[in-house]
């Protein structure tokens, strides 16, 4: 007799715990917060301040000086050798290849990262 | 005796019903909770792929800029050498050219000659900086139209040969 009980109290335990467990809700958490554009114009472009160069020789030095003069300019040049002038040239044109350069790459972070505002300009 | 077997048998068979309910109930509120999961688990997936395909645009978007820098540092490399050769042509004598020789023997020319050059250098910096070309640099498709100092930059429609 009391087999029989024990068995059905166990049977039914055995029901209502089952029912119990259960399958838990699954979470989710997405926070997207987009980041402000930097968006920084570019700086304005200058006007450069025109050259002359001028070739002073042992035969036109008096000539040169005399015009200066002439002009009203101090009698006074700053001079630079034939390869001095070629070495300022090549040290202009990498400073300027540099500049080209880093533009475009500041062009491409802006692309890349605000296309949106790329776009507008 | 018998009647207790009998009320403890029924006790059990009301219990067992109650818990077959309860048992059906949770099992209801899993199949909506596991569905729900499954939806949301479609919708992650979905946004994965969002992501993914967000990052395959962005590798083939670092790939181009990679690319049209290496163009870039290319042409200007070009137009490095080509002012080098300028400074150390050979001429027909086989000899290296003397800018210094020249501007002694035709003092004049060579002045005009570098100034042209200067004038278009100071004009490249400007482009350089970011002004914006004038209608004659974008026309230009002649040598004697161009800015030879840096055709890239300063003339689009000028094809060097």
């Amino acid at each position: 007799m009391y087999h029989i009980k024990n068995i059905l109290i166990i049977s039914l335990l055995a029901i209502i715990v089952s029912g119990c467990s259960s399958v838990k809700e699954l979470q989710i958490f997405k926070t997207e917060v987009p980041r402000a554009s930097l968006n920084l114009p570019h700086p304005e472009a200058a006007k450069m301040e025109p050259l002359q160069w001028v070739i002073i020789t042992s035969e036109n030095a008096e000539e040169v000086f005399a015009k200066l003069k002439e002009q009203g300019k101090d009698p006074v040049l700053f001079g630079l050798s034939d390869k001095d002038y070629e070495f300022l040239s090549k040290n202009f044109a990498q400073i300027r290849a540099y500049m080209i350069k880093q533009r475009q790459v500041i062009n491409k972070y802006k692309e890349y990262y605000e296309p949106e505002t790329t776009k507008e300009e | 005796m018998f009647s207790s077997i009998k009320i403890a048998v029924v006790l059990m068979m009301l219990a067992g019903a109650g818990g077959g309910v309860v048992y059906v109930k949770n099992l209801k509120a899993d199949l909506a909770t596991s569905e729900a999961n499954n939806l949301k688990l479609e919708q992650s997936v979905e946004s994965q792929k969002v992501v993914i395909e967000q990052q395959a645009n962005d590798f083939k978007a670092i790939l181009v800029a990679n690319q049209e820098l290496e163009k870039t540092n290319k042409t200007l490399a070009a137009e490095f050498t080509a002012l080098d050769k300028r400074f150390n042509k050979i001429n027909s004598k086989g000899e290296v050219r003397d800018l210094g020789d020249l501007a002694v023997k035709r003092t004049k020319p060579i002045e005009r000659v570098l100034n042209n050059a200067t004038k278009k250098a100071l004009r490249c910096v400007e482009i350089a900086m970011g002004s914006p070309l004038t209608e004659k640099e974008i026309n230009a498709t002649k040598k004697s139209e161009a800015n030879t100092e840096c055709p890239s930059i300063a003339n689009p429609n000028y094809v060097p040969y």
